[in-house]
């Protein structure tokens, strides 16, 4: 059991629903949504650059569960290629028992599921980087029994997971205390967070083995977290009592944003770890004008770190922002949801639709101008609203 | 009459003597309706398959009624057009990078022909390709620009695919022809090629966003007008090509 508020039917239904609506999908080139009606038609973003494959569709977001030829992968240190029947993966510093298993072991422990939408700390940083997103059914062994068994010293405050793919590091460069080394990709997590019962040695992306560049043969997943934390290519993990001060975790995924202190700003840098509150307006379709007006609908995804959504509201123009529907199905703590709004008729000419998400802390997902938005230097965590053009005037 | 007027006049002359010569040399041009040489025109349309959707038809076909494919390239191949005269004066073409896509993404150019690359988005991009004879990667800050000679034609087989290294959606073919007779298609899906040696020809067709592939052999005749319509589907899916 790997999600508090699921069963372990849930979790299988949310696959069958999300295997449904790829079906539908599929049998439609219209590509339906659900609720989408057949004679909707596309109504393309002017905003917008052109989707191509390796990256989410959203215009055409369709599935549940995100296909292979729309997942996105980054890496920073290469693409190392894993031979399965050579690999280990070795539990090693302060435990009382390391191991070294290979993959057979870890596929003969406890199987368990996990569904999660996996988003780049950087998506959404430039419209031509929308699409760094997919939504997945990981397989594999939940990390907190397995760490347990081999028993973590009280001493450890970090677990650090280190991955098979390394580089050339330069620190201090241009001067005369410049050093060069190699190093392999990490990243840490506190013991705390590391135990878990979300966290999960993954092997299989919705039940095929995870491709080589998602990071196979295994891969840490942590619900609720950025990308850059599912560590890929995972070769070992190392308990130990200092901070980890990898590439990856002190210098680089670093949010630089000031924060104002009565008249004053002052910068802080943090750590790029949980998701953040954000929703988008994938899809707008409508029908023929009626009158002149043109009837018209908006679909999108909202998601987050598994904080409770409240709702999500649709402005157009500068209109009252109207509420959306969220589908109560397909659900999963850590995976988007989809919603969709009738906006009505509109007048066949050139609109802007704008999509914002509240959580039920009372978070609302901030516009570009808004201070946690326009005071970032860094481009990481790029939560703002996205406004979308469109044009409904008859060709 | 001041000499800047004279200029473009003597120009003028010299294209006209130019091209006369060329007739009488028999070496037709693109758009020559000479009565030994043939036409060739057609469409090229895609037929949809509600089970092989194309999820990128969206931006080619305009009109799913008739089905009109933009955006392809369409050319004659045969052994007669081998050698075939130089372009006199070699094109000069544009591709600009707005709204992280190169504008346009498909280009069809002569051997001898440049294309400058400029960039009019508020972001940095790059125009980079390993194809070719002559491989470049060159950063192209905002407002930048970049000329490239395209010296060798490849045909259909071996065009120039070009990237951004920092905006990987971002993709641009350049076909180079050793001929005149080639072309990408608009909305409507059209193409023509006038003044056509006669013979025996392959007529092409790629879609390089697409991958769809398409080719039929054709007989010209002198003075013979040609209609060939190009239907392609799924069935013309050729992985590998992009």
């Amino acid at each position: 059991m790997t999600d508090a508020s699921l069963s372990r039917r849930d979790i299988l239904r949310s696959g069958t629903i999300a295997a449904g609506l790829g079906w539908l999908g599929f049998l439609d080139p219209t590509f339906t949504f659900a609720a989408q009606g057949d004679d909707e038609e596309l109504v393309p973003f002017l905003n917008m650059p052109r989707s191509r494959p390796g990256i989410l569709d959203w215009e055409t977001l369709d599935s549940w569960l995100t296909p292979d030829d729309q997942v996105f992968s980054v890496s920073h240190y290469g693409n190392p290629k894993v031979d399965p029947d050579e690999y280990r993966l070795e539990i090693t510093g302060l435990v009382d028992r390391p191991v070294s298993l290979t993959l057979d072991d870890i596929r003969a422990m406890p199987k368990v599921d996990q569904l999660m939408t996996l988003e780049c700390a950087g998506n959404g940083a430039s419209k031509g980087f929308m699409g760094a997103i997919y939504n997945s059914r990981w397989t594999g062994t939940p990390l907190a029994p397995l760490l347990k068994e081999c028993g973590v010293k009280d001493e450890a405050i970090e677990a650090v997971f280190i991955g098979t793919d390394r580089k050339e590091e330069t620190l201090r460069k241009g001067t005369k205390r410049e050093t060069t080394f190699e190093v392999p990709f990490g990243r840490s997590l506190p013991v705390e967070d590391a135990m878990q019962p979300e966290l999960l040695l993954a092997y299989e992306r919705n039940g095929e083995p995870i491709r080589p560049e998602n990071g196979a043969p295994l891969r840490l997943i942590v619900p609720g977290c950025y990308g850059i934390a599912n560590v890929k290519w995972l070769k070992r993990i190392e308990l130990r009592d200092r901070r980890y001060m990898g590439r990856y975790m002190a210098r680089d995924y670093v949010t630089v944003r000031a924060e104002r202190r009565g008249d004053e700003v002052e910068f802080v840098e943090t750590s790029v770890l949980k998701m953040n509150l954000k929703s988008i307006v994938a899809r707008v379709t409508r029908l023929p004008a009626v009158d002149g007006m043109v009837p018209v609908k908006a679909y999108g995804a909202v998601w987050n770190d598994g904080t409770p959504i409240e709702r999500v509201e649709v402005r157009v123009d500068d209109g009252e922002w109207q509420p959306a529907t969220i589908d109560a199905e397909p659900y999963s703590k850590y995976c988007w949801r989809f919603f969709s709004i009738d906006l009505g008729k509109l007048s066949p000419e050139k609109h802007t639709l704008v999509s914002r998400a509240i959580d039920a802390d009372g978070r609302i997902q901030p516009t570009a101008e808004d201070d946690e938005i326009a005071l970032k230097r860094t481009y990481w965590e790029a939560y703002q609203q996205w406004p979308r053009e469109i044009d409904l005037s008859e060709a | 009459m001041p000499a800047y007027c004279l200029r473009p006049l003597a120009a003028t002359l010299l294209l006209l003597a130019l091209t006369s010569v060329r007739l009488s040399a028999a070496e037709p041009v693109a758009g020559d309706v000479s009565a030994d040489l043939a036409t060739i025109s057609g469409t090229v349309t895609y037929i949809a398959d509600p089970k092989r959707p194309w999820r990128y038809s969206r931006y080619y076909v305009k009109s799913r009624k008739d089905g009109a494919l933009a955006e392809a390239v369409v050319c004659l191949k045969g052994r007669s057009l081998k050698g075939y005269a130089k372009s006199e004066k070699p094109g000069q073409h544009k591709v600009d990078q707005e709204n992280f896509r190169f504008v346009p993404e498909t280009l069809a150019i002569r051997a001898g022909d440049t294309v400058l690359f400029t960039n009019s988005d508020g972001a940095v991009h790059n125009v980079m390709t390993g194809d070719g004879i002559d491989p470049f990667n060159v950063n192209m800050a905002q407002g930048g620009r970049h000329e490239v000679l395209f010296r060798r034609a490849g045909g259909t087989r071996r065009p120039i695919r070009i990237g951004c290294v920092f905006h990987s959606a971002m993709r641009c073919w350049v076909y180079v022809f050793d001929h005149p007779f080639f072309a990408v298609t608009g909305e409507d899906g059209t193409f023509r090629f006038a003044g056509v040696p006669p013979g025996e020809y392959e007529l092409q067709m790629v879609h390089p966003a697409g991958d769809l592939v398409w080719s039929r052999d054709v007989t010209l005749t002198a003075g013979g007008q040609l209609e060939v319509d190009i239907p392609v589907s799924p069935d013309q899916l050729e992985k590998g090509t992009r």
